[in-house]
């Protein structure tokens, strides 16, 4: 999801990014963002559900974002 | 592109520029310091200290998590490196830190196994590939990372996953914090606080700084016009004569953060008594370890490690520049015998460093030295 640039920090840092959910299986969820996508732990945030947006993070999803 | 076209909007940058504007006194000088590397990155990645009026000066604080590791916590990782048996995985930028005996990357290509992860629950997997070797996380950050690592270690603990370690190196927000606050002679009127750490602690953590220091804080996302919204509000509080704890993360932050990562977090760490920050000294209660009941997975548990404590690099000035006292460019080093590419201190190392992040941006703005002087 942080692709090897100077976009984004390719380390954990403190950087976390904006993903949707396309697709849940137990306590992991497929996400996207920006045409990448990524397998991040949802045990944080349980209720994602298809189609919301998740904060991810080294590989977690930190928290649900408020869609306005 | 949803959540990033509305806050990249040069129309709004333009209209909160000039409000910023509006809201200082001719003259007068405002140190707001932006506590978090990603903010930092995206200041000069989008330029915006060009939309500010010369009233206003952005420090940059100690919120990048690879720069405030110590080259003695570099050599413990570089000493478990070359533990027989051990896998080190850890992110790419702490593959480059140098420490006291070089970075991983070197050990690396001295023949230590040392890979890159983007995540430890990638390190616990690579664990399960690896049977016959004990793969320990290199362990950095803030709020925003622990959970990453805590989540892993009750996964761990669940599998029993027996060849798994995490050397811990998780460090927290409010105690450097205090630390610039209570030092002399370092003046900050006002402060941008960090989006992801506060998702994991939420807003009401901040609230020893109006309370106690007399100052407000606004915790801010990280696209130009959040930043330019929340410097706006920072300024607002002043002209209205208010110092508090705001949000203007609101779409992601809550006053309480989040339960469930602060319960992971104390259920796997507890706070050391003390820990070395590069630039900062040793702080009281400012890191994590692991809790005893996690001892089979602490490579601090399970391996001797050197413990040093190292000095920096003497023409390395990341400790002025961490806590906002000098400006990267105005280290001796700076873009000479300290490049992103050969970086002598961590703030040139992650691209969220101060240092890193002006080298990459900034530099060109700098007046060109004379030829032939």
């Amino acid at each position: 999801m942080t692709p090897p640039t100077q976009e984004h920090c390719i380390t954990c840092s403190d950087e976390a990014v904006e993903a949707v959910v396309v697709a849940l299986d137990g306590t992991t969820a497929l996400v996207t963002s920006e045409g990448a996508e990524e397998r991040v732990a949802i045990d944080l945030v349980p209720e994602a559900a298809l189609g919301d947006i998740l904060l991810c993070h080294a590989g977690i999803a930190l928290e649900l974002v408020v869609q306005g | 592109m949803k959540y990033v076209d509305e806050y990249r909007s040069a129309e709004l940058a333009r209209g909160l520029s000039a409000e910023i504007a509006s809201l200082v006194r001719p003259g007068e000088t405002v140190r707001i310091m932006e506590v978090c590397g990603g903010h930092t990155h995206a200041i000069y990645r989008h330029g915006l200290e060009d939309l500010l009026p010369p009233e206003v000066e952005l420090v940059h604080g100690p919120g990048c998590p690879v720069c405030v590791i110590p080259m003695g916590r570099v050599d413990d990782a570089i000493a478990l490196a070359e533990q027989p048996g051990v896998t080190l995985a850890t992110f790419g930028d702490m593959m480059r830190v140098p420490g006291g005996r070089g970075s991983l990357l070197e050990a690396k290509a001295r023949g230590a196994d040392v890979r890159m992860v983007y995540s430890p629950l990638d390190a616990l997997a690579l664990a399960d590939e690896l049977p016959d070797r004990r793969v320990v996380f290199f362990a950095i950050g803030f709020e925003t990372t622990a959970p990453a690592t805590a989540v892993t270690l009750l996964r761990a603990r669940d599998a029993g996953t027996p060849n798994f370690a995490v050397f811990c190196n998780h460090v927290t927000i409010e105690p450097p914090l205090r630390a610039i606050l209570e030092t002399p002679g370092i003046r900050i009127d006002a402060f941008v606080g960090p989006g992801h750490v506060s998702t994991v602690i939420g807003t009401d953590a901040y609230r020893f700084i109006p309370e106690e220091f007399g100052r407000p804080i606004v915790v801010s996302a990280f696209e130009p016009v959040d930043l330019l919204q929340s410097i706006a509000m920072l300024l607002r509080q002043r002209v209205e004569g208010r110092c508090e704890v705001e949000n203007q993360y609101t779409r992601v932050v809550r006053p309480e953060g989040n339960a469930r990562a602060l319960h992971a977090i104390a259920e796997t760490m507890e706070l050391r008594d003390d820990f070395e920050w590069r630039g900062l000294g040793t702080i009281p209660r400012s890191a994590l370890r692991l809790r005893p009941a996690f001892a089979a997975w602490d490579a601090e548990e399970l391996y001797a490690l050197p413990g040093a404590r190292l000095e920096d690099p003497k023409a390395c000035r990341c400790g002025e520049v961490l806590t906002g006292q000098i400006k990267p460019w105005e280290c001796g080093v700076f873009g000479t015998a300290c490049t992103p590419e050969r970086p002598l201190g961590t703030c040139m190392v992650s691209s969220e460093g101060a240092c890193a992040a002006f080298y990459a941006y900034g530099r060109l703005r700098l007046p060109k030295e004379p030829v032939g002087a």
